[in-house]
């Protein structure tokens, strides 16, 4: 059936007029905010000092609501370590001897090597870490993949640093706070680093794939040199993440490359740091992305 | 006659609270902080609760929240949960306009109908989420939006029934 001419509420000229002028209003609003989304995906920029008091506002909310979490499951998994002390102890003893070994030919590596850089005159900076922070929350309603840091432009953070954590890289930082900052993780779609395969240093490109994995592509193409098992890091190319940072484990080969699992997981990795980045001409974006499309 | 303190209340006295006209809206601008939640999770499949419970309230009443609250209120989601600006106050307000055109087209209303709109505006707001995100530089295949999707029509009634029992409290029925 045809809909009715009119949708008029009644003889209520005021009724009849503020449905009408609603319906504009409602309208108008739409245009509006179609014009702010453009603006938005145009000029990202323009809005981060609002997105920046926004994060503000939020952060400690959830932060405050992770630390019950993460005291109470501490207390179960506490109580859980206690079990079986006696076996995990020396269990624990013995590795702790075969590390201790590893430590000391590590350390013999580490000047044999900075000898051959000095013999070089190889320029590297160390990384120098601006703040720590913890990941207190995560993107739980959308497929792009952020975390929030608890430590903002307060601390020295700016747009662009690179973040890592103890096991390795975790992401980069796209929005900044005066106390937090919003995280662009490695396993997000829009994340493209720059790595290299650990086991004989070809280089790859990773691309995060939103579900909390990561792909990785080798940069010419041939034979597939993935194999289960293999770690990635971060090459240094393109200025922005420290080099040999670790990255992901590959876990799956598909056709011409693999899928990897990111060696800190946010979820457990619960401090991160962020450091400068490796060239400060890589800190005002055009951010990799742009630079890898 | 002693009366008993803790005595059911008199149905004579109920009454619509005084917030009543505001609770559906501030109801939604709650639920859009769910995702706040302490999580870290790998993915990101929580449904959009505002827009769930907003859909769940015009649907439920087409006077409860009028069409154009769905701007500050998707402008309050996008800031909260750090989506590209705009986006909610795009996709919400179509969502009530495409609701106010519908209502005048539908001739009846039954459960499995408004559950049937929801899903479809449900599922075309996370497309249009997916063209920005590729215009943003996150370009992802339509498969990873079939996880959360399906989780959002299937969180449908929920929200529904949460519309339901808020819409009794605050008419004190």
């Amino acid at each position: 059936m045809a809909p009715p001419t009119s949708a008029r509420p009644g003889w209520s000229r005021r009724a009849q007029y503020s449905l009408f002028f609603s319906f504009l209003a409602a309208i108008g609003l739409l245009l509006a905010g179609l014009g702010l989304l453009a603006l938005n995906v145009a000029k990202p920029q323009l809005f981060a000092p609002v997105r920046g008091v926004a994060l503000d506002v939020t952060a400690p909310v959830t932060g405050l609501l992770r630390s019950i979490g993460d005291t109470v499951g501490g207390l179960v998994s506490g109580a859980g370590n206690y079990w079986d002390a006696a076996r995990q102890n020396g269990r624990l003893r013995e590795e702790n001897v075969g590390l201790r070994r590893q430590a000391l030919q590590a350390r013999a590596i580490l000047l044999e090597n900075a000898q051959l850089k000095a013999a070089l005159a190889l320029r590297e900076k160390s990384s120098v870490a601006v703040a720590t922070g913890r990941i207190v929350g995560s993107s739980l309603e959308s497929e792009r993949r952020f975390a929030i840091l608890s430590a903002g432009s307060g601390d020295g953070v700016a747009v662009g640093m690179p973040v890592r954590a103890a096991d390795g890289l975790v992401g980069r930082i796209v929005d900044v706070g005066a106390t937090a900052a919003r995280v662009l993780l490695v396993s997000d779609r829009a994340n493209i680093v720059p790595a290299r395969l650990l086991r004989g240093g070809q280089a790859v490109i990773a691309t995060g794939r939103g579900d909390g994995t990561v792909d990785v592509r080798p940069l010419e193409v041939g034979r597939n040199p993935f194999r289960r098992g293999d770690v990635i890091a971060t090459s240094g190319t393109g200025g922005l993440y420290p080099p040999n940072v670790p990255i992901a484990r590959i876990i799956r080969l598909d056709d011409d490359g693999a899928i990897a699992v990111p060696l800190a997981d946010p979820a457990r990795a619960s401090f991160a740091i962020v450091e400068q980045p490796f060239n400060e001409n890589a800190l005002p974006p055009p951010a990799p992305e742009e630079a890898a499309r | 006659m002693v009366r008993s303190a803790l005595g059911r209340p008199n149905p004579l006295d109920r009454r619509p609270k005084r917030l009543a006209p505001f609770i559906p809206a501030l109801s939604v601008a709650a639920a859009s902080l769910l995702p706040l939640a302490p999580v870290v999770a790998e993915v990101g499949w929580l449904p959009d609760t505002g827009f769930l419970l907003l859909l769940a309230w015009r649907l439920l009443r087409g006077d409860a929240i009028p069409a154009w609250w769905a701007a500050p209120l998707g402008l309050w989601n996008d800031l909260v949960l750090g989506l590209p600006l705009g986006l909610s106050v795009a996709t919400w307000t179509a969502a009530m306009i495409i609701l106010d055109l519908s209502d005048r087209r539908t001739m009846w209303r039954d459960y499995w109908l408004e559950w049937l709109l929801a899903a479809a505006l449900l599922a075309l707001a996370e497309l249009a989420r997916r063209q920005v995100d590729a215009a943003m530089g996150a370009h992802y295949e339509l498969a990873a939006l079939l996880p959360s999707m399906a989780l959002a029509v299937l969180t449908f009634p929920l929200a529904a029934w949460i519309a339901n029992r808020l819409d009794r409290w605050r008419l004190g029925r």
